[in-house]
C-alpha cells in the first residue's frame, strides 16, 4: 500500500517537472572545467589537517577567508606537515607513503604544490624520519630567504633536516637531543634555533652547503618544570613570542648565533589568577606585528592538564603596554592567526564545532562571519 | 641516525621501570596530582565519543575501560584500544604494540596512588576510529618528548601506521610502592 503511494507521488511529481521544463527554456550543454583561485591574498587560510579518523589520507583546505569559501584541497599524505615558500608560491608537504597503505615499504617525501592551482609538481625525497606530528607551525619551515627548507624528524630521537630548494634534495640532518621545534631567523637565511627541554635555545648556523657551521646553546630563559612554554611562536623579524602555561610572555632573539631574551611578564592580573584563567589550544596565539597586539586563546578553571582547552575568551594584549585591552568570546578556539598589515583578520579555528569564525581587527575584535563544517582534526593554520 | 635511534629507544623503554627520568617525572607528578577532577574531553568529542559519554553520565555509573574519564587515562591522546578489539593494557588483533610510548602519572581512585602508565600506541593498520580520547595531565611540549602525546608514538616501529593508544600500568610512582 504504502509503496503504491510512493509510485503514485513519483509519477505526479515527474508529471509536474516536465510540465514546468516545457515552459521554459532548455537549459544549454555544459562544458566541464577545472576552477581556480582567486588571486593570492592574505586572507586566504591553509587549514592542515592530519584527519586522524582516516590519517593515512590527510588533507590542507584551503579556504578564502575574505568570502569565507571552501576552495580547494591538497592531499597531504600521513602526517603531512605543510609550509609556504618564502615567496608563497609553492606548498611543501613533508610526508609519510607506504607502498601498501599502511605497510610495505616506507618512503618519505617533501612533496611540493603549486599554491596557485593547487597541482602536485614536484617531490623531494627524504630520510624516512619526518616528525609524524599533530600540525604545527615549527615541524617545517622554510628559511627567510628561500634557500633552505627544514624539517623536524623524530624518531623519536630529534633532529633537523635541511633541503636545499635550489637543488631539491636533502643535503644535511642535524641532531637536537632534547630539542623541538624550528625558528628560522629572518636576517639570516641558513640559521634557526629550536626549544629545548633544559630551558635553553639551541641556535643552528649553516655554511653555503647547508652543513653545521656552528651550533650554540643560549642561557635558560624556561622553566620546563615549573611553568613550560608553549611550543607554538609568533614570529616578527628575528623576534619569536611565546605564552607559558600560566600566561607569561616571553621573546626571544634568534638573528644572532646564540639567541637573547627579553625578560617575561605576565598577562594575568591577580583577579584571573584567582579565576584560573590560563592560555589554552594548539596555535594558541596571534600577534598582528604593526600595531604590536598579541591575541591568546583562555580559558578559565584551568588546571593542570587543561592546557589544549579550546578558547572561552580570546584576549587581546597590547604589547608595548603589557597589558589586556580586549576580552572577546573564543569561538572555542584552538588555533588562531591573523594577516598582516591594514585591514587585519584574526581567524579562529573552532574545535568543537569544526568551523572557522573571522574577525575583522580594530580597536576590537567584531565577527565578521563563520565558515561552517570545515576540518576534522585540524590544529593549524597558515594565511598567505 | 642509527645509533641514535637505538639510544633514544632503550632510553625510552627503560623510563617506565628505572632511569633517573623517572624520578623527574615522579617530582612532577607529585606536585600535580591533585583531586579527581574530571578534565572535559578535547577538542575532538564531538562524534560518538561524546555521545557515549554523556549517557555514562546519565547512568552515573562509574568510568570503565571504554570511557575517556577511566583514571589511567589521564594523559591519553588517541583511539582506546578497549574501543577497537584490545583493552586498556592489550592491542587489538593483527596490530603490534609500538616500541616506545609517553608516559603519564594518573592517580587511582580505588586505592589513592599514583601509578607510571605507559601509552602505547597500537600499530600497523589504519586508524580504529573509535573513542577518541584526549586528556593531558602532565602532558608537556615536544621538547620533552617522553611525556608527549601530540606525536605518533608507532613512529619507530616497521608500520608506522597509528591504530589506536592503550594504557598499560608500568609501576607506582615513588615512595607509594
Amino acid at each position: 500500500m504504502l509503496r503504491k503511494a510512493f509510485a503514485g507521488s513519483l509519477l505526479t511529481t515527474a508529471l509536474t517537472l516536465g510540465m514546468s521544463a516545457g515552459a521554459l527554456a532548455e537549459l544549454a550543454p555544459e562544458s566541464i572545467t577545472t576552477g581556480q583561485l582567486p588571486p593570492p591574498h592574505p586572507y586566504r587560510i591553509y587549514l592542515s589537517d592530519v584527519a586522524i579518523g582516516h590519517i593515512v589520507d590527510g588533507r590542507l583546505h584551503v579556504i578564502d577567508g575574505k568570502r569565507l569559501s571552501y576552495e580547494g584541497i591538497v592531499a597531504t599524505g600521513y602526517t603531512g606537515q605543510v609550509t609556504l615558500s618564502a615567496d608563497r608560491k609553492e606548498i611543501f608537504v613533508a610526508t609519510t607513503y607506504y607502498s601498501r597503505l599502511s605497510h610495505g615499504v616506507r618512503t618519505d617525501v617533501v612533496d611540493v604544490h603549486d599554491a596557485q592551482t593547487l597541482k602536485k609538481t614536484g617531490e623531494i625525497e627524504i630520510p624516512p624520519r619526518h616528525a609524524q606530528s599533530l600540525n604545527y607551525k615549527g615541524t617545517i619551515r622554510a628559511s627567510a630567504d628561500g634557500r633552505w627548507l627544514f624539517v623536524q624528524y623524530a624518531t623519536p630521537a630529534t633532529s633537523v633536516g635541511i633541503i636545499d630548494l635550489q637543488t631539491r634534495k636533502a643535503v644535511a640532518e642535524v641532531a637536537t637531543p632534547g630539542c623541538w621545534s624550528i625558528l628560522p631567523a629572518a636576517s639570516v637565511g641558513g640559521r634557526f634555533s629550536t626549544i629545548c627541554g633544559d630551558g635553553t635555545l639551541l641556535t643552528v648556523s649553516l655554511d653555503d652547503k647547508g652543513q653545521v657551521a656552528t651550533q650554540k646553546r643560549s642561557a635558560k630563559f624556561f622553566d620546563a618544570d615549573k611553568d613550560p612554554i608553549f611550543i607554538h611562536g609568533e614570529q616578527d623579524g628575528d623576534t619569536y613570542r611565546f605564552v607559558s602555561f600560566h600566561g607569561d610572555v616571553y621573546a626571544a632573539r634568534v638573528g644572532g648565533a646564540v639567541a637573547g631574551f627579553e625578560p617575561a611578564w605576565s598577562i594575568l592580573n591577580a583577579a584571573d589568577r584567582k579565576q584560573g584563567w590560563r592560555p589554552g589550544g594548539y596555535q594558541l596565539i596571534a600577534q598582528h606585528n604593526a600595531s604590536g597586539r598579541l591575541y591568546v586563546g583562555m580559558h578559565d578553571k584551568g588546571m593542570e592538564g587543561s592546557h589544549k582547552t579550546p578558547a572561552k575568551e580570546i584576549w587581546t594584549i597590547d604589547l608595548a603596554a603589557q597589558k589586556r585591552v580586549a576580552r572577546t568570546p573564543g569561538t572555542n578556539a584552538i588555533a588562531l592567526a591573523v594577516s598582516q598589515g591594514e585591514g587585519a583578520r584574526l581567524f579562529a579555528y573552532d574545535g568543537v564545532k569544526a568551523a572557522i569564525a573571522a574577525f575583522d581587527v580594530g580597536s576590537k575584535l567584531s565577527l565578521a562571519g563563520r565558515l561552517e563544517h570545515v576540518g576534522e582534526t585540524p590544529t593549524q593554520m597558515e594565511l598567505h | 641516525m642509527k645509533w641514535l635511534d637505538d639510544l633514544f629507544e632503550r632510553k625510552t623503554r627503560t623510563v617506565a621501570q628505572h632511569s633517573s627520568r623517572r624520578g623527574a617525572l615522579i617530582r612532577i607528578g607529585k606536585l600535580m596530582v591533585g583531586t579527581a577532577f574530571v578534565l572535559p574531553v578535547l577538542p575532538f568529542d564531538r562524534t560518538a565519543q561524546a555521545a557515549a559519554g554523556a549517557a555514562r553520565k546519565a547512568a552515573n555509573a562509574k568510568p570503565g575501560e571504554t570511557d575517556c574519564e577511566y583514571w589511567r587515562y589521564c594523559a591519553q591522546d588517541g583511539y582506546l584500544c578497549s574501543c577497537c578489539g584490545g583493552s586498556a593494557n592489550t592491542c587489538p588483533p593483527g596490530t603490534e604494540a609500538s616500541k616506545v610510548a609517553w608516559i603519564g602519572t594518573c592517580r587511582n581512585p580505588d586505592d589513592g596512588k599514583d601509578y607510571l602508565i605507559s601509552y602505547n600506541d597500537c600499530c600497523g593498520k589504519t586508524a580504529c576510529g573509535r573513542c577518541l580520547c584526549n586528556t593531558n595531565e602532565r602532558e608537556r611540549p615536544a621538547y620533552r618528548m617522553g611525556v608527549h602525546n601530540d606525536i605518533n608514538w608507532c613512529m619507530a616501529n616497521d608500520s608506522t601506521m597509528f591504530h589506536c593508544t592503550l594504557a598499560a600500568v608500568v609501576g607506582v610512582a615513588d615512595g607509594q610502592g
